[in-house]
């Protein structure tokens, strides 16, 4: 880890693949890139085989250009559909077993903090709802419950969309699915409380509609993270196949369930509010000082 | 065959906005060129979801993306 591992040797730019080269070049490794600059430089994400208009993918694209080291940082997943483009990226991804991401990251955190006393490692958990919510239930908890120093993502599409369309214990009450005829009969897991009451320093909740909170959003956690304690996002990435919303319709989709049921919500503790928030001033005063001079 | 996006550039390059950009759920498939203040389609990343359609004609009325046929090989 670190930038010397992107680097390519002097006198093998000709063998290199062309993406790969690009990505040195014109990518986002040692720079500080902001997530208004999609589409003009070469992103960490590359193709994938996720579904046409999959709004998980769009969440995960953002979330790549988001990221405040990326070549210090360690994305992990498991079984779902974010693995399939997380997997594409130029980012180091481990693939736990079905829910054991947030038991992994805790190993692999404390790991890196011992190797790398006097530098920041980030470690990111991506997993869907199924993931982290019904299957990697305990883990994640306790994960929470030990305070570990890491960000857990949770991309909620609302089902288990890989393996045909069962419900989850994400799923909104009533909704009926291919695996689940007669409506689901129990109410969605309040996932955001849940991590509040278990000890995280910083909770989110978003709707992808706005690229630029998405990215705010996102870099909060990880700085928040890399000093207090868990941090977790709740992000709802619909599933257009399971769902049957029409790929037009995705983004209208998520911007009509924003003014419902997933409203933007913030929460964090009173010294990581003070933590950002300077943070957060120092980088404006950099920013005018760049303009001045 | 199969559809993908197209940007009309003299239109796109009226607006300067890059929303279709930063509403594309694959990567590096719409782009932005600095030089002509234009959007972009790489074709061969395009799956053809009709987002970016969705946010120039729904959402900003600008009608500036179409999706046409492609055959492979094009």
């Amino acid at each position: 880890m670190g930038l010397e591992y992107v680097k390519i040797s002097p006198g093998f730019e000709k063998y290199m693949p062309r993406d790969y080269v690009d990505l040195v070049k014109f990518g986002q490794f040692g720079k500080e890139i902001d997530v208004m600059q999609l589409g003009q430089f070469k992103e960490l994400v590359e193709e994938h085989p996720m579904c046409a208009g999959c709004y998980m993918a769009y969440f995960i694209r953002v979330f790549y250009a988001a990221l405040p080291k990326p070549e210090d940082t360690i994305v992990l997943g498991t079984a779902g559909c974010a693995r399939l483009a997380l997997s594409q990226a130029a980012v180091p991804f481990i693939y736990g077993n079905y829910g054991d991401t947030n038991a992994v990251a805790s190993g692999l955190k404390r790991a890196l903090s011992i190797r790398f006393p006097d530098k920041d490692k980030d470690v990111v958990v991506i997993a869907g709802d199924g993931g982290l919510m019904d299957i990697g239930f305990g883990m994640t908890m306790h994960s929470w419950f030990r305070r570990e120093k890491f960000t857990t993502i949770m991309v909620d599409n609302e089902v288990y969309g890989n393996t045909g369309g069962q419900e989850s214990g994400m799923s909104p009450k009533g909704i009926q699915l291919k695996m689940a005829p007669k409506g689901k009969q129990f109410d969605k897991i309040n996932a955001v409380e849940l991590a509040q009451v278990a000890g995280c320093v910083y909770v989110a909740r978003i709707s992808p509609t706005n690229p630029k909170r998405i990215a705010k959003v996102i870099r909060r956690a990880i700085l928040a993270a890399r000093k207090f304690g868990p941090t977790f996002i709740h992000a709802y990435t619909s599933c257009n196949i399971e769902y049957s919303i029409p790929t037009r319709e995705v983004l209208a989709d998520a911007r009509a369930r924003e003014k419902k049921d997933f409203k933007f919500y913030e929460w964090m503790t009173d010294e990581v509010k003070e933590y950002l928030e300077e943070i957060e001033r120092k980088e404006k005063e950099k920013a005018k000082q760049e303009v001045k001079s | 065959m199969y559809f993908v996006a197209e940007v009309n550039e003299k239109e796109c390059a009226k607006y300067n906005c890059k929303q279709c950009v930063l509403f594309c759920p694959e990567p590096n498939c719409l782009n932005y060129k600095q030089s002509d203040h234009t959007a972009w389609v790489w074709a061969d990343r395009c799956k053809g979801c009709e987002i970016c359609v969705y946010v120039c004609s729904d959402l900003l009325k600008r009608h500036c993306i179409e999706m046409v046929m492609v055959k492979t090989g094009d």
